[in-house]
C-alpha cells in the first residue's frame, strides 16, 4: 500500500501546481492556433507542444527535466543555450532567400535600417522599467521580429530569460495579421497605400552570386559578433547562388533548418516551466516585446513616408512595415494591405526586399547590442 | 533603479543612439554598393580582352593570315520575321554578356555587318526582346516560341 502511495504522490496529477495548469493552457492555445488558425505553423506547433512537454510536473532529481543536469532536454537545450541552433536556422535561412528584388531596388534596405529603431526604443524601455542593460538588450532585440536573432543573443546576454523572450518573439511573429495591419492604416492615407511600385530589373546571376560575399564582409566587419549569424546566412545564400553546390543547399534549406527548428522549438516550448515561467518579469517582457514589434511596424511606415518628401518617384509606405525581419509574414501582410486597397497593385517582391534586409538589420543590432554589453 | 535615471546610469541613451546610427550607416553602405554592383560588373565584362582571357591574345599577337571571324554569320537574305532577326544576334548577345549598353550592341552589329541595326533595336524594344534595366542598360529577352519549333 505504502509502494502505491509512493507512486501515486510522485505522478504529475499529484504534484501538479496552478502554474504548470496556466502553462499547459498557453501551450494548447500554440498548438491551436498553429494547427486551426495556420498562424506559423512551423514554430508554434514545436513551441506548443514543448510547452506540454516542459510543464508535466516531475520528481525533481530523477535528471528529467531541461534545467536538470544530464536530463535529455538539458542535452537537447544546449543548442539552444549555446546560439547554435539559431547559427544552423540562418544558415537554412540564407539557402532559401533569393535576394534579387533587393540587389534591384537597394535603397529598399533603408527601411529595413528604419524598422530596426524599434529596437533601441524598446532598449531605453526596458531599462527605464528597471531591466539590466543585459536583459534590456535581450528584450530589446525582440523587435526585430526574428526568433532566432532574439533567442541567439539572450543565449549569450540573459540565459534566464530565454523562455519568456523566445515565446514573446514568436507569439508576435505569429500574431503579424494581427498587429501589423492596423499600424499600417493608421500612419498612412489611402492615397499613399495606392502607391504602385515600379517593376524591378533583371537582376543577374553573378550579382547574386557576389552579393553575400560582399555583404558578408561588409556587416561582419562593422559588427563582428554577428558573425555566428550573419556568417552562415550569407553562407546559406552562396551556397544557394554558386550554383556549384545545390545538394548543398538544397541539405540548408530542408532537412538541416527543420531539425534545427524542431529541437529549437520543442526545448524552448521545453524552457517555460510554470515556476520559472510564470513571473512578473515575464509580463513585462510580453508588454514590452509587443511595444518594441509595434514601434518597429511604425519606425518603418514613417521612415517611408520621410524618404517620399526627398524621392521623385514615391514609394509605398507600407513597404516600412516589412522592414521587420518576420520573413515572409511581414511581406505578405503588406503585399494584402496593397491588395485590399487596389487588387491590382503587386507590393510582394518590394516587400521582400525590405524583409531580407530586416533580417540583416536585425542580425547586425544584435552584434552591436553584445559588443555593446561586452564593454559596459 | 527605475525611469530616466535608470537610462542614464546605464549609458542607455548612448547605447541606443550610437547603435541606431551604426545598423543605420551598415546597411547604408551596403545598399550604396549593391547599387553600383552591376555597374561594377558590366566595366568588369568590357574590359580589355588581354585582361579578360588569359589564354586570349591581343589582336596585334593574332599570328599572319588569321583574321577576325564575325561573331554571327549572316544569311545571304537576311530575314525579315523579327524572330529570326532576334536568333541571329543571339551569338552577339552571347559574345557581350547578360546585360550590355546599346551602344555595345550597336557596335558589334556593325562591326558584323547586320543591316540596320538602329531600325532592328527599335523593333525589339517594342516586342519587349531588349529590356532596358535603367541607367542606359539593357538586358536581352529572346523569343521562346521559336525554341519549340527548333528542337521539334
Amino acid at each position: 500500500m505504502d509502494l502505491l502511495f509512493q507512486f501515486l504522490s510522485n505522478t504529475g496529477y499529484y504534484l501538479a501546481d496552478y502554474r504548470n495548469v496556466i502553462m499547459i493552457v498557453i501551450g494548447s492555445v500554440f498548438l491551436y492556433l498553429g494547427t486551426a488558425k495556420k498562424y506559423e505553423p512551423l514554430l508554434l506547433v514545436p513551441i506548443g507542444f514543448g510547452i506540454l512537454v516542459g510543464n508535466i510536473p516531475f520528481f525533481k532529481g530523477f535528471g528529467l527535466g531541461i534545467y536538470e543536469n544530464n536530463s535529455v532536454l538539458h542535452y537537447l537545450y544546449f543548442g539552444v543555450t549555446t546560439g547554435l541552433y539559431p547559427s544552423i536556422v540562418f544558415l537554412g535561412l540564407g539557402a532559401m532567400t533569393d535576394f534579387s528584388s533587393l540587389l534591384a531596388r537597394p535603397s529598399l534596405m533603408l527601411l529595413g535600417a528604419a524598422a530596426q529603431m524599434g529596437i533601441f526604443f524598446t532598449l531605453l524601455g526596458a531599462l527605464a522599467l528597471g531591466f539590466l542593460p543585459r536583459e534590456a538588450a535581450s528584450i530589446a532585440i525582440i523587435g526585430g521580429a526574428d526568433g532566432p536573432t532574439s533567442i541567439f543573443l539572450t543565449a549569450k546576454l540573459a540565459p534566464h530569460l530565454i523562455g519568456p523572450i523566445a515565446i514573446a518573439a514568436y507569439s508576435y511573429m505569429a500574431l503579424i495579421p494581427v498587429i501589423q495591419p492596423p499600424i499600417m492604416r493608421l500612419l498612412t492615407s489611402r492615397q499613399e497605400r495606392l502607391i504602385r511600385m515600379p517593376e524591378l530589373r533583371d537582376v543577374s546571376k553573378k550579382e547574386r552570386i557576389i552579393f553575400p560575399a560582399v555583404a558578408v564582409i561588409l556587416c561582419c566587419f562593422l559588427a563582428p559578433a554577428s558573425i555566428p549569424l550573419l556568417g552562415t546566412f550569407f553562407f546559406g545564400n552562396f551556397l544557394k547562388e554558386c550554383g556549384v553546390a545545390d545538394r548543398l543547399a538544397q541539405t540548408a534549406r530542408t532537412s538541416i533548418i527543420d531539425t534545427a527548428t524542431i529541437l529549437l522549438g520543442l526545448t524552448v516550448g521545453a524552457s517555460t516551466q510554470g515556476d520559472v515561467f510564470l513571473t512578473p518579469k515575464s509580463v513585462a517582457i510580453f508588454v514590452l516585446g509587443a511595444v518594441a514589434f509595434s514601434i518597429a511596424t511604425a519606425s518603418g511606415v514613417i521612415f517611408a513616408k520621410i524618404m517620399n518628401l526627398f524621392l521623385k518617384e514615391k514609394i509605398n509606405p507600407l513597404l516600412g512595415a516589412a522592414g521587420v525581419s518576420a520573413v515572409p509574414g511581414s511581406a505578405r501582410e503588406v503585399h494584402l494591405v496593397g491588395q485590399s486597397e487596389d487588387p491590382e497593385n503587386f507590393l510582394l517582391m518590394h516587400a521582400m526586399a525590405c524583409n531580407s534586409s530586416g533580417v540583416i538589420g536585425s542580425a547586425i543590432c544584435a552584434g552591436i547590442l553584445w559588443s555593446f554589453m561586452i564593454v559596459l | 533603479m527605475y525611469g530616466f535615471t535608470a537610462i542614464s546610469t546605464h549609458n542607455g541613451w548612448a547605447m541606443a543612439i550610437a547603435g541606431a546610427l551604426i545598423v543605420f550607416a551598415g546597411l547604408v553602405v551596403l545598399s550604396s554598393i549593391i547599387s553600383q554592383l552591376h555597374k561594377v560588373l558590366l566595366f568588369w565584362e568590357k574590359r580589355h580582352p588581354v585582361f579578360k582571357n588569359n589564354h586570349k591574345m591581343p589582336e596585334n599577337d593574332k599570328p599572319e593570315g588569321q583574321e577576325d571571324t564575325p561573331v554571327s554569320p549572316l544569311p545571304k537574305e537576311f530575314p525579315t520575321d523579327l524572330d529570326e532577326i532576334a536568333r541571329l544576334y543571339q551569338p552577339l548577345i552571347d559574345e557581350i554578356g547578360e546585360t550590355f549598353y546599346l551602344s555595345d550592341l550597336y557596335e558589334i552589329a556593325r562591326k558584323n555587318d547586320f543591316p540596320h541595326p538602329h531600325i532592328t533595336f527599335t523593333a525589339f524594344r517594342e516586342s519587349e526582346i531588349l529590356v532596358p534595366c535603367g541607367d542606359g542598360v539593357f538586358s536581352w529577352n529572346p523569343p521562346t516560341e521559336n525554341e519549340d519549333n527548333d528542337n521539334g
